[in-house]
């Protein structure tokens, strides 16, 4: 990879915008992200955090701007966002486990269909990322038999299993019971020591201060200050960011 | 009493081999049954996917339309009329049979009924599966069919069972084209010796095993299912 390559961002926002309706929820978004960054998304609900991470992988169709990713504008309706959002995993709120499948059939599901990986390939990869999460001895079972933590810690394994290039996580610890947000926190925190290039939405102020690169705020539609997160919570200057700022910490 | 009954089961099903009216028109039945529900089950899968995926993607526009006028057509109007316009209609140019008229006419018949069991199948699957899936970089079609579809047809096994029931019984009225079924086949035989008590219900009973059968079939399969989940 050439010095060019490294320097020029993974993810480009451009002047992202996305309706519903009437309603503008994103209105004029531009960010860089880069390989290796952990960028965290934090906001007041509704201000369109989620939509926003959607717009990156186009489970919402973006109304305006450009989303280039790997050579390809996402935002483009002849781009193959089916070969894109293989390179990008997402996580959910509510985890959304295939109920149907076993636990390994969950993971190895799309690297045999989608990536013409053997079953056996697929299962060693798979067996080696849920030893790392510690869930090693939970393969044969079935979803509905996970607690929330543990569905959430496949639910990244899920993606981890394709090789993404950036993961999406959109309040990955918010439907958990306080007591298993720890672990899911871990996984996450692990991946960044890994230099996974992530985007996480997030409530979670501590992990944010301790594991993001850069912090970002959003409210109305835009993002309304971005920080190195030492700066971000040190030295707010925006001041609806102060007033949120307050009301969390 | 004994004497009389014994009488009247000779007559009905013993002289001149009448039982053959019941079996041959049983065979009949089950045929009938048989194809138009496999017919049913393709139609219905077809049209349920068509009609969802133009509610998820709004594709397929004149497709969905197609499927809205049968949809129509077919649930507004008796299935015995069907069947008739089917066979004086349609088919009166050509007879292709009255069994093949049967198992079309029932076959998009059901697959009205199909179709709309299926469809509400898969709207009852969460839209987080669905994103899931895509995330993952399935493409519509293999969403559907790997995460969807396998989720939703467990979830409408019992309401198209009872569909099955209802389809079996339906076939009743394939008298109407001259066919002999199992009830036709009770009826000539009624009609032969003037005695209505045995050959009907003997006929009553035949349909109420059948039903039965099925019915401890399909409780079989949901366990099974359900085993799956948890
Ligand atoms: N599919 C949708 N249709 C209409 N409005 C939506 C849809 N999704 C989100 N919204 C609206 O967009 C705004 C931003 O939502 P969201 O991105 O989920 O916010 P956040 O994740 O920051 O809580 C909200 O007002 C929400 O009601
Ligand atoms: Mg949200």
């Amino acid at each position: 990879m050439s010095i060019d390559n490294m320097d020029k961002p993974l993810i480009q926002v451009q002047n992202l915008g996305k309706k519903f309706g009437d309603m503008e929820v994103l209105k004029d978004i531009s960010v860089d992200i880069y390989k290796g960054d952990v960028v965290c998304v934090i906001g007041p609900s509704g201000s369109g955090k989620s939509t926003f991470l959607r717009c990156l992988n186009r489970l919402e169709e973006p109304s305006g701007g450009h989303i280039l990713f790997e050579g390809a504008d996402i935002v483009d309706k002849k781009t193959d966002i089916d070969k894109h959002r293989q390179k990008m995993g997402m996580v959910f709120q509510q985890f959304n486990l295939f109920p149907h499948m076993t636990i390994l059939k969950n993971l190895t599901i799309a690297p045999v269909k989608l990536q013409g990986k053997s079953e056996k390939e697929a299962k060693e990869q798979a067996l080696k990322l849920l030893h790392k999460v510690g869930l090693a001895d939970r393969a044969d079972s079935y979803p509905n038999q996970l607690s929330g933590g543990q569905k959430q810690r496949i639910a990244i394994v899920r993606s981890l299993c394709m090789n993404p290039d950036v993961m999406l996580f959109d309040e990955p610890t918010s439907a958990l019971d306080p007591e298993m947000v720890g672990e899911v926190l871990t996984v996450m925190r692990e991946l960044a020591d890994e230099k996974m290039t992530m985007v996480v939405v997030t409530h979670e102020m501590g992990f944010a201060r301790e594991v993001a690169t850069r912090v970002m705020f959003m409210d109305g539609g835009y993002f309304l200050e971005e920080a190195e997160p030492g700066e971000f919570f040190a030295n707010p200057k925006n001041d609806r960011l102060k007033l949120f700022l307050s009301k969390v910490l | 009493m004994w004497e009389k009954l014994r009488d009247d089961f000779y007559q009905n099903f013993i002289v001149d081999d009448r039982w053959k009216y019941i079996t041959d028109g049983l065979q009949n039945t089950l045929k009938i049954t048989f194809f138009a529900v496999l017919i049913g089950i393709l139609l219905g899968f077809l049209v349920a996917v068509i009609r969802s995926t133009y509610e998820n993607t709004h594709k397929l526009k004149v497709l969905n339309w197609i499927c809205g006028v049968y949809l129509t057509i077919i649930r507004g109007t008796p299935v015995v009329v069907q069947l008739m316009i089917m066979y004086f209609v349609i088919f009166s140019f050509h007879d292709p049979g009255q069994v093949f008229t049967a198992v079309v006419a029932f076959g998009i018949n059901s697959g009205a009924y199909v179709a709309e069991i299926f469809r509400s199948g898969i709207s009852s699957i969460e839209k987080g599966q669905f994103e899931a899936g895509r995330s993952l970089g399935f493409n519509y079609a293999q969403t559907m069919w790997f995460i969807i579809m396998p989720q939703a047809f467990k979830n409408v096994v019992p309401t198209l069972a009872n569909e099955f029931i209802v389809l079996l019984k339906e076939t009743s009225v394939a008298g109407y084209i001259g066919l002999q079924d199992l009830t036709k086949g009770g009826d000539i035989i009624k009609s032969r010796t003037y005695s209505a008590f045995m050959p009907l219900i003997a006929v009553a009973v035949i349909y109420l095993v059948m039903v039965m059968m099925f019915s401890q079939l399909v409780r079989a399969l949901e366990r099974r299912l359900q085993r799956s989940e948890h």
